[in-house]
């Protein structure tokens, strides 16, 4: 509908390939390709590594294992350039390859997404600098589906919250930049959170430097550029500190599930193949060959079956899948069967291959369903959900303990007992210093004493911490907006929702069979006033216009709820000249009043149900009030483990 | 007004035009004979410098002294570079007008803009012991080539990496000529060099004989777009073949014994060769049309044409464009021709205008579209505006006609006049305006200091003018005598607020000029702190650096001055700066976390963090190898924090010691039992084969599984772990050592901490029915239903039914015999009937 769909997937995939591509292409001949492992994923989901050979690329290695050789004369790295310890990693690959191999090296460095200061300063240090031809891949956005982007950033929250760390802000910060000035300024930027803070103040930093620098297109379209959007309506940014406890507890959608089970990275998920079946190369699956016993699977939303089932609840998946299951059988079956004329007969031929994609997607699916039921059905499994079920409805925490002394004993997974914890403290602002203490030592008993530093830092995070906390001096006795409080929450934004429909959501609770997500609450309280209102304190007279509800007025949901939840809130308007805005709305023409995208941006990461609940707003906000939705979840996805074990 | 065709010159089919530009150009006293003049890509400056093969009269002391000079066409001087760093091998331009100069060691000097600034870099690669022979240059790099014959190539001019090309034969080079990278096959430059009597073809990886016998080759020329290459031979001819080596295309014999001095290529159509005084221009088919001069000539080639420069004229060389052989040529009938006449007719109020518009009426839009292509191309004034009004009046017949052509083209015209003017000497030809773009242009202005021309230029072409403004300001930062607070006032009144002005570059050049209290005063106008910040640093304004880069939110620039700061400062005053900065001490503890555990433990130590210095030890004592040394940093680690009263503090105190006596307690069972027992199913955790690293619990598993129950049982007092914990380790211990037996012995015991259903659970999850199915009475809490289903589980239908039968459980009985069969079934069917006669 509109001119200029911003924040395209497509299109940041297509110019990040493109990028690429042209940077393998300025060295001649064949190249090894050194990877740091945190970018494989990225690449491999934009460029099949088929298309990379084409470029010229002979042999893949990773950084991390050091194990680059001399087989060809041109060594190409693609790292990450902020962190020091890469860059180092990669001189003293440089360094190693140039005293050992026989032959002179030609070493190219791309970096990720920007060439840094430090990296020049410490490559000059180490003497390599001379040697290496450097240029930089502006990869920022990694699109995960057409209304997902990802800045992919592994270390972002471990950075963000263990270490004070602000480089992942920055990242997002020239990321949402880069956007805007290719689509025009957010009207305005609102949301929640310290960090969510420091990116705002960021942008508009940015934009006065952008007036400030860009001489070369001070012309029409930056000038037009750098005035608000008339297809972008609002950025949301939640920062993942404001909501801690979504992350710790079980994802029941089905993509969600997959995360717990098999762990999705870049979209990517590898799967025993003795649960999968090694053969019949899906149409989704990477184009490298590997016959490791692991294979590789990739979530692809543009499968069709797979958008069914991606987002809704795991209760349903089954029948979910019957059901296509059944369709398939009757339209190949009965079709060839009755297809008499030569016409009919191409039609289904023609259609064949969508069918054979669709079954094998189909036997993918069965089987991973099968696999995350046997998870399901464990014994284990059952008692941590019920108790994260009990912790989130309400119920007094200490009732749990017993169950989750118990789980200790039978020495299940260290994150899940990890995550029962900390929900538990995140959720009651801290728990009873006895209690904590206990719980500690029966931690490091049963798993050991290097877990001391895990917990350590799970305090630092503030993840797990003693009530009123006495505890470290770290954190003075609960201040307001200090901790997110979730018993006044629990009600004025009904993140508890007891009448949870699985099959047929009316809620967005339904993605964690009862919890609504408080991330998307706060969300739903800025952009769909009428609905939560309306949810919170249903109107006696079901005719009254929502309207009438006084809930729903201005941003009161927002403002009473933000009382309660840690951290900064802030809501900016960005204004341009005003010529400028006309130029814009006169550009557009019409379209100014049509659909516009509402962007949503995690800071520290979100969760596959987070995402399925945002595509629930808005598949209703399209249906309710005409007006055209699209959502995008950047930052870092799902970090779970992430900087709890750091030995 | 003279015919336009006055100057044009018929080769082959083709005309050729001789425009005069400037006249007067040199001095007379200047030898030009003497020097070598190299002229910048599109019509730009001409470096000349004396030729040191040719002997010259001894003039007295000052005109002695070696220098570069730069003219511009007109024969300004704008530079004069004075040198005497030896011998030049190689002076040539780039496409941007940076002067580039090599001498005979290998060193580059590249002059960035026309003021004599430079920075200088070295080719490496052996030049300085072999000697640089000759250079040949391209748009954005060049080649030279060595005394060995080695030849390097640089590609970039902003971070110049030379490089070794593939090493062609030895044998004397008799000339040679470089393909640029835009527009060779292989995209790299590549190199064709004649050696005896062939050619060799060198890029980066190999040098191949081409077997072109025909030579020896006097010159090698390669036309400007590479499509054509040209040799001229020892016996005086020239040859032409197509780039791509596969059509010989044509050959000329000049029946001229001397070898000519240079061969150019005119355009992509002609090769221009030039004797002292004299030039032959050869087209396709052996055309050829000959120039005669009475003072010494040099060829300056340019993209579409050739410069010609004697003492007297500069004048440019090139095929008249399509368009105005059109209109101009003699006997011409074409439709632009026609209007062109029309046009004057009507000048001269005659009737006949009409007639003709008439005649050409079909293809009037298209005489239109050729006077303004024509009008575009022509250098003189006159002809220039004959043809636009030709165009305007036959735009004025026409019902539609789009004039954006005709507007841009008078946009582009004033332009080109004004800039070819003497004063300025830029005589750029159209087709050059096109490729070179007018930001460029307005760029080439700046650099020679016409500030004025260049903001009109720029203003009417609607080109941002910042860069102008800046180039000013530097300049004048520069040159001014003016007081420092006069030229700050001056430049900030000018200048604060315009988009696109980097007062960090006015600043670098105040500092560079040793002005550094007007640098620091500039530098708080630039917005941008990735800019602010290097130049601060340089300044050494550290702290301020420091603060910049923090309100940046750039953590690279922190990194940056942190890491320049660690270096420059003692540890104690490093850590005083970041003290007081929250965001530089995280980047420094997790940056030195990866890195730098000494730094880390003294800034721990110096912040009083005695928590985290204890956790650093700790993580050192889990990654020492041996366990003696693992206990003595859990040691130290605990004596750091003895001095801590808070109950964290005391908590990790109490784990530190804990962890040292488990280490201890499982160093003492290593001794006593040896290693581990390794074949049996992988532990809990562990490697399988040692004590050591385990945690309580998993110890105390694994010594119950090897059957030490004594040794468990102190462990578990040792760390009071509580019974019920001890219960589960056990059975969980024994059903996964299988030691069945002692599991029947614990299911007499009358009591257990954990009740009896996990054990249950547990067994029938190892698979023995038989020894889950005695623990299924004992479960008395729960009901019979659920007793009735364990039973079921083991396969215990009878059991089941008894259970059913003993609860007066009619529907559960029912349940179960439904599942049951053969002689089970008789006897549910016994137990129902006695149910049912109660």
């Amino acid at each position: 509908m509109a001119p200029i769909t911003p924040f395209s997937a497509s299109e940041i995939a297509e110019k990040a390939r493109r990028d690429l591509l042209l940077l393998l292409e300025g060295i001649r001949g064949k190249k090894n390709l050194v990877l740091e492992k945190a970018l494989a994923g990225s690449v491999n989901l934009l460029v099949k590594s088929s298309t990379l050979q084409e470029y010229g690329v002979d042999k893949f290695f990773f950084l991390e294992n050091d194990n680059v050789n001399s087989s060809q004369r041109n060594v190409v790295f693609l790292v990450r350039g902020e962190k020091a310890k890469t860059v180092m990693a990669v001189a003293d690959q440089i360094k190693r390859l140039r005293r050992d191999s026989q032959i002179e090296h030609e070493f190219s460095i791309f970096w990720v997404p920007r060439r840094t200061l430090v990296s020049d300063q410490l490559l000059e240090e180490a003497g390599v600098l001379g040697e290496a031809s450097v240029s930089e891949w502006p990869l920022f956005f990694v699109p995960l589906a057409d209304d997902v982007l990802s800045l992919e950033l592994d270390d972002a929250v471990t950075d963000l919250y263990l270490r004070q760390d602000p480089t992942s802000i920055y990242l997002a910060a020239r990321a949402l930049m880069q956007q805007q000035q290719k689509h025009g300024l957010f009207p305005r930027i609102i949301g929640k959170g310290d960090n969510g803070k420091r990116l705002t103040d960021l942008l508009t930093r940015m934009r006065t430097e952008v007036t400030a620098g860009d001489a070369s297109s001070s012309t029409s379209p930056s000038f037009l550029g750098l005035a608000p959007s008339s297809t972008a309506d609002s950025l949301i940014i939640i920062d993942r500190e404001v909501d801690f406890p979504t992350v710790l507890l079980t994802q029941l959608t089905y993509e969600g599930l997959l995360d717990e089970v098999f762990n999705i990275s870049a979209n990517q998920t590898e799967v025993d193949s003795s649960v999968v079946g090694g053969a019949a190369p899906q149409p989704g699956q990477s184009g490298s060959a590997s016959t490791s016993r692991e294979r590789k699977i990739l979530i692809d939303s543009k499968d069709p079956l797979y958008a069914t089932l991606g987002d809704s609840n795991f209760a349903i998946v089954g029948n979910l899948l019957n059901k296509a299951a059944r369709r398939l059988q009757s339209s190949t079956g009965r079709d060839q069967l009755a297809a008499k004329t030569t016409a009919e007969l191409r039609d289904f031929v023609a259609k064949l291959p969508g069918y054979q994609a669709e079954q094998a997607s189909l036997k993918l699916h069965t089987s991973l369903a099968e696999e995350i039921i046997k998870y399901t059905h464990t014994d284990i499994f059952r008692r941590s959900l019920e108790v994260q079920q009990n912790i989130m409805s309400g119920l007094d925490p200490t009732t749990q303990h017993d169950t989750i002394d118990e789980l200790i004993n039978r020495d299940v997974p260290l994150h899940s007992i990890l995550r029962l914890l900390c929900l538990e403290s995140t959720t009651n602002a801290g728990m009873r210093p006895k209690d904590l203490e206990s719980f500690k030592r029966t931690v490091i008993q049963a798993y050991g004493s290097q877990h001391i530093l895990t917990l350590s830092n799970l305090e630092k995070m503030n993840l797990l911490q003693p009530r009123g906390g006495s505890g470290l001096g770290a954190t003075p006795a609960a201040k307001p907006g200090s901790v997110t409080n979730y018993t006044p929450l629990r009600k004025s934004l009904k993140i508890w929702d007891d009448e949870v429909n699985e099959a047929e959501p009316n809620d967005i609770s339904y993605t964690f069979s009862g919890y609504a997500p408080l991330s998307v609450r706060i969300i739903q309280s800025i952009i769909q006033k009428h609905t939560l209102a309306n949810a919170i304190k249903p109107p006696s007279d079901p005719r009254a216009a929502a309207q009438a509800n006084p809930l729903a007025q201005g941003l009161r949901i927002f403002d009473d709820a933000s009382k309660y939840v840690r951290g900064a809130t802030f809501d900016e308007k960005q204004t341009g000249e005003e010529k400028a805005i006309k130029a814009r709305n006169m550009l557009n023409g019409s379209h100014n009043d049509g659909a516009k995208t509402i962007v949503v941006f995690f800071l520290g990461g979100v969760t596959r149900a987070e995402i399925a609940a945002l595509r629930f707003i808005g598949g209703k906000l399209k249906e309710v009030g005409g007006e055209g939705e699209r959502k995008q979840n950047c930052g870092v996805h799902h970090q779970h483990n992430q900087g709890w074990e750091l030995g | 007004m003279s015919k336009p065709t006055a100057n044009w010159e018929k080769l082959g089919d083709k005309f050729y035009r001789k425009i005069q530009l400037y006249t007067a150009v040199f001095d007379q006293d200047l030898e030009l004979e003497n020097y070598n003049a190299v002229g910048a890509p599109y019509s730009g400056a001409v470096a000349i410098y004396r030729d040191e093969n040719k002997i010259t009269t001894y003039r007295g002391g000052q005109a002695n002294k070696a220098s570069i000079d730069i003219y511009s066409c007109a024969g300004k001087l704008i530079r004069r570079i004075n040198w005497d760093k030896g011998t030049i091998k190689g002076l040539g331009w780039s496409e941007d007008e940076k002067l580039l100069v090599i001498t005979a060691d290998g060193t580059v000097r590249c002059y960035y803009d026309l003021q004599g600034d430079f920075f200088p870099f070295t080719l490496g690669h052996g030049a300085d012991e072999h000697g640089v022979q000759s250079c040949k240059f391209y748009s954005s790099g060049f080649v030279a080539l060595l005394g060995n014959n080695n030849l390097i190539s640089v590609s970039s001019y902003t971070e110049p990496r030379p490089k070794l090309l593939a090493i062609p034969p030895a044998e004397p080079v008799i000339s040679w000529g470089i393909i640029p990278p835009t527009y060779s096959l292989s995209r790299s430059v590549e190199v064709i060099l004649a050696i005896g009597e062939t050619l060799y073809v060198v890029d980066a990886t190999e040098a191949e004989n081409r077997n072109f016998d025909a030579g020896p080759f006097r010159h090698i020329s390669v036309s400007p777009r590479g499509e054509f290459l040209a040799f001229y031979t020892d016996d005086g001819k020239v040859w032409v073949v197509s780039g791509d080596w596969s059509d010989k295309l044509s050959e000329y014999d000049s029946k001229v014994k001397t070898v000519p001095k240079d061969m150019q290529w005119c355009g992509s159509n002609a090769v221009a060769l030039a004797w002292e005084d004299e030039v032959h221009l050869i087209g396709p088919n052996g055309a050829v049309t000959k120039f005669y001069y009475d003072a010494w000539i040099h060829l300056l080639p340019d993209v579409d044409g050739l410069r010609l420069l004697t003492n007297d004229v500069c004048e440019y060389l090139h095929k008249v464009p399509d368009a105005s052989v059109e209109v101009f040529r003699i006997g011409s009938d074409s439709p632009a021709a026609n209007l062109l006449e029309a046009s004057s007719l009507l000048d001269q109020k005659s009737p006949k205008a009409d007639d003709l518009i008439q005649l050409i009426r079909p293809s009037l839009a298209e005489a239109v579209d050729t006077c303004i292509r024509a009008a575009a191309n022509e250098y003189n004034i006159h002809w220039q505006k004959q043809l636009l009004r030709a165009a305007s009046f036959g735009k004025s017949v026409l019902d539609l006609y789009s004039s954006d052509d005709f507007v841009d083209t008078c946009d582009t015209l004033r332009v080109l006049n004004a800039v070819r003017f003497y004063e300025v000497g830029l005589p750029v030809s159209y087709e050059q305006y096109r490729r070179l773009t007018p930001e460029k242009l307005v760029d080439r202005l700046t650099n020679r200091n016409e500030y004025l021309l260049a903001l009109r230029v720029a203003s009417y072409l609607h080109l941002p003018t910042s860069h102008i403004h800046g180039h000013w300001a530097q300049q004048k930062v520069r040159v001014s005598t003016d007081t420092e607070e006069e030229i700050c006032a001056l430049i900030v009144k000018k200048l604060h607020g315009k988009p696109g002005i980097s007062f960090e570059e006015i600043a670098h050049a105040a500092y560079d000029e040793g002005r550094v209290r007007l640098a620091t005063e500039l530098l708080n106008y630039e917005p941008r702190a990735g800019k602010q910040v290097p130049l601060l640093l340089n300044m050494k304004e550290d702290n301020i650096a420091l603060d910049k880069a923090i309100e940046s939110g750039d953590t690279d620039l922190v990194y940056h001055v942190l890491l320049h700061l660690r270096k420059k400062l003692p540890l104690a005053s490093f850590f005083r700066v970041i003290n007081s900065r929250p965001v530089a001490s995280a980047l420094v503890e997790s940056s030195a976390r990866d890195q730098d555990h000494e730094l880390l433990k003294d800034l721990y130590y110096q912040d009083d963090r005695r928590l985290d210095g204890s956790n650093l030890l700790l993580s050192q004592a889990l990654s020492s190898p041996s366990v003696t040394s693992a206990i003595d940093k859990l040691k130290s680690a605990s004596t750091y924090l003895k001095d801590s009263r808070d109950s964290a503090a005391t908590f990790q105190r109490h784990a530190l010691d804990d962890a040292q006596k488990l280490l201890r307690l499982q160093e003492q069972f290593e001794k006593d039992l040896g290693p581990r027992d390794g074949s049996s199913s992988p532990s809990p955790g562990g490697n399988g084969s040692s004590f050591v690293g385990l945690s309580a619990h998993q110890t105390i598993t694994a010594l119950l599984r090897l059957g030490h129950t004594k040794r468990a049982l102190k462990v578990q007092s040792e760390f009071k772990i509580p019974d019920k914990t001890y219960a589960w380790l056990r059975l969980r211990a024994f059903v996964a050592a299988r030691h069945w037996t002692e599991l029947e012995e614990l299911g007499k015991a009358k009591k257990s901490p954990i009740g009896w259903e996990p054990y249950f659970n547990e067994i029938l999850g190892a698979g023995n029915t038989r020894v889950a199915s005695m623990f299924v009475p004992k479960c008395t809490g729960l009901s019979a239903a659920e007793r009735v289903d364990m039973w079921m589980k083991c396969g215990l239908v009878v059991k089941a039914g008894e259970e059913a039968s003993k609860a007066k459980d009619r529907a559960l009985l029912e349940e179960v015999s439904a599942k049951a069969s053969g002689s089970a079934k008789v006897e549910i069917e016994r137990l129902l009937g006695m149910m049912g006669k109660r």
